[in-house]
């Protein structure tokens, strides 16, 4: 269980990203949060495993304050949870495995991890999380030399290998064509449903949202504006989320396929 | 968005005045050149004289034009020894240097007082030239090529932390957000997510610290730091241009060697 009590965000430069926000995320849920550029989608999300530090309230894992954390203990949170970025953050100049082995470095210990000599057992898990998002014939190839919607899969097996609890996306199919969104937002689902982890997603495809989010989270200018169900979210709601009536560019167009 | 521009969204925008700061940087940019060149107060250079006297070291560079190539065997012995003193000190230079510059980079730093700190030290070492370290050298081990050796070594670490450092500070910070994300401590960040983007400039900067210590070794010979240039410094002594040719020529070609591995090694590593 996620919980945000009067969490609050102010940025250096004296923006007020997130707004005395309080939100209860029970295990397993599949959340998509909506707003516009700005609106402290990505804010949220970054409070979660405190790459974001919060200026007043708190985030609650499990009952462990992120905020109070020491170093060690943010840690040991943060490897709990997965997390998938817009710009896949590779690293490209290595393996595809890699990349993927970044997610046991939290339990590799400082030596192993600084040679690259991980335990067969976190080798293990790197190739079946690969193997589950279908690309671990890729293992040994390069990081650049993958298609943006293979980095993204990439990145998606990154955050199953840590084992996680919860994976949070912050605009996971931003940088990839629409067939392309569709098959990693099913991934994302399909992780979901199986394995039970909590997945929180941001999106600014309002279709997109409707689709996969189970419940959906509004935000406009750092505060919490809607909460309720995919099926409830109309174009109305959606309309008071974002301030205006909606346009072409809010939704991605292309139906979700038919699964085969 | 083309209804808007097509409606004509508004007013251009005025271009921008130049910044003052840059026309005045500018102009103490010539000040500073001109007091450099003057006669009164610089060095004094003078283009008509230049070329009047051009003709005056004509007997020097016709020595130099008739190498002494009998004299090639005497620069075998001592050469090595320069390239030993190179391969070192760039070896021992660059591994040190390479924790020394994660920990001067605001990006890889654990902590502002580290950064700091390293920072300081970096300046101070960078700040001494080659030809200083290789005096105090000779004076606290001895004349000969260990004292050249820690030269090269004092100046390598100054030369790769300073380029290396600033390499990191220019990093994709995307795979670093990802692998703290991913509960990675800050070892473990830099190892995974910042080594392997500079690894490229890393290998670089080692092969061209090695070519500078090449050169270096010609200079710091003349107080008595080992190597080829304590056999130049003593044919400089006796007007030896003939000889003097080919320690320099043998040099070029050692430089170019080295440039030509340089780009292969990059090619194969970018």
């Amino acid at each position: 269980m996620i919980r945000f009590e009067n969490a609050s965000v102010v940025y250096p430069g004296g923006v007020h990203a997130l707004k005395n926000v309080t939100l209860a995320i029970p295990d397993g849920e599949m959340m998509v949060i909506v707003g516009l550029s700005g609106a402290g989608k990505s804010t949220l999300i970054r409070a979660i495993n405190g790459l974001v530090p919060l200026s007043d309230g708190d985030v609650t894992i499990d009952g462990a304050s992120v905020r109070h954390a020491k170093p060690r203990q943010l840690r040991e949170i943060r490897s709990k949870i997965g997390m998938i970025f817009q710009t896949f953050n590779l690293v490209k100049r290595t393996s595809v495995l890699n990349n993927v082995l970044l997610g046991r470095l939290h339990d590799a210990g400082t030596l192993r991890s600084l040679l690259g000599m991980y335990r067969a057992e976190d080798v293990e898990i790197a190739m079946r999380a690969l193997e589950r998002v279908g690309i671990v014939e890729k293992a040994y190839v390069r990081a650049s030399n993958l298609s943006g919607g293979q980095q993204q899969r990439v990145g998606i097996a990154r955050a199953l290998a840590q084992e996680p609890k919860i994976i949070l996306a912050d605009e996971p199919v931003a940088s990839l064509d629409p067939p392309t969104s569709h098959v990693v937002m099913r991934d994302l689902q399909r992780i979901n449903r199986d394995l039970g982890i909590t997945t929180i997603v941001n999106l600014h495809f309002l279709d997109l949202a409707k689709v996969y989010g189970e419940r959906i989270i509004g935000m406009r200018e750092g505060e919490l504006v809607y909460d309720g169900t995919g099926a409830q979210a109309d174009e109305h709601v959606f309309r008071d989320i974002y301030g205006r009536s909606l346009t072409a560019d809010d939704l991605l167009g292309e139906p979700a396929p038919v699964p085969a | 968005m083309t209804a808007a521009s097509e409606a004509g969204a508004g007013a251009r925008p005025e271009k921008p005045p130049r910044s003052f700061a840059a026309l005045a940087g500018l102009a103490a940019f010539a000040v500073i050149t001109w007091f450099a060149l003057s006669e009164d107060f610089g060095i004094g250079l003078d283009i008509g004289e230049l070329i009047e006297n051009a003709t005056r070291g004509v007997d020097i560079w016709a020595e130099f034009m008739r190498p002494n190539w009998g004299f090639v065997p005497q620069t075998v012995d001592p050469m090595i020894e320069t390239f030993q003193m190179a391969v070192i000190a760039a070896v021992v230079g660059c591994a040190v240097a390479l924790p020394v510059s994660f920990l001067a980079s605001r990006v890889t730093s654990p902590n502002l007082a580290a950064y700091l700190a390293d920072r300081g030290v970096l300046s101070v070492v960078r700040a001494i030239p080659d030809i200083l370290y290789a005096l105090i050298f000779v004076a606290a081990v001895g004349i000969g090529p260990l004292a050249g050796m820690l030269a090269l070594l004092f100046f390598n670490i100054g030369v790769v932390a300073k380029l290396l450092s600033e390499t990191i500070d220019g990093v994709d910070t995307g795979p670093i957000e990802a692998t703290r994300a991913a509960g990675g401590t800050g070892l473990q960040t830099s190892r995974w997510a910042v080594l392997p983007q500079v690894m490229p400039n890393y290998v670089a900067y080692s092969l061209y610290t090695f070519e500078l210590n090449i050169r270096a070794s010609t200079v710091i010979g003349i107080v008595g730091a080992g190597g080829i240039g304590q056999l130049l410094n003593t044919q400089r002594a006796f007007f030896r241009y003939d000889n003097l040719a080919v320690i320099i020529i043998e040099l070029f070609v050692f430089v170019f060697v080295i440039e030509l591995f340089s780009i292969w090694l990059r090619r194969r590593l970018v």
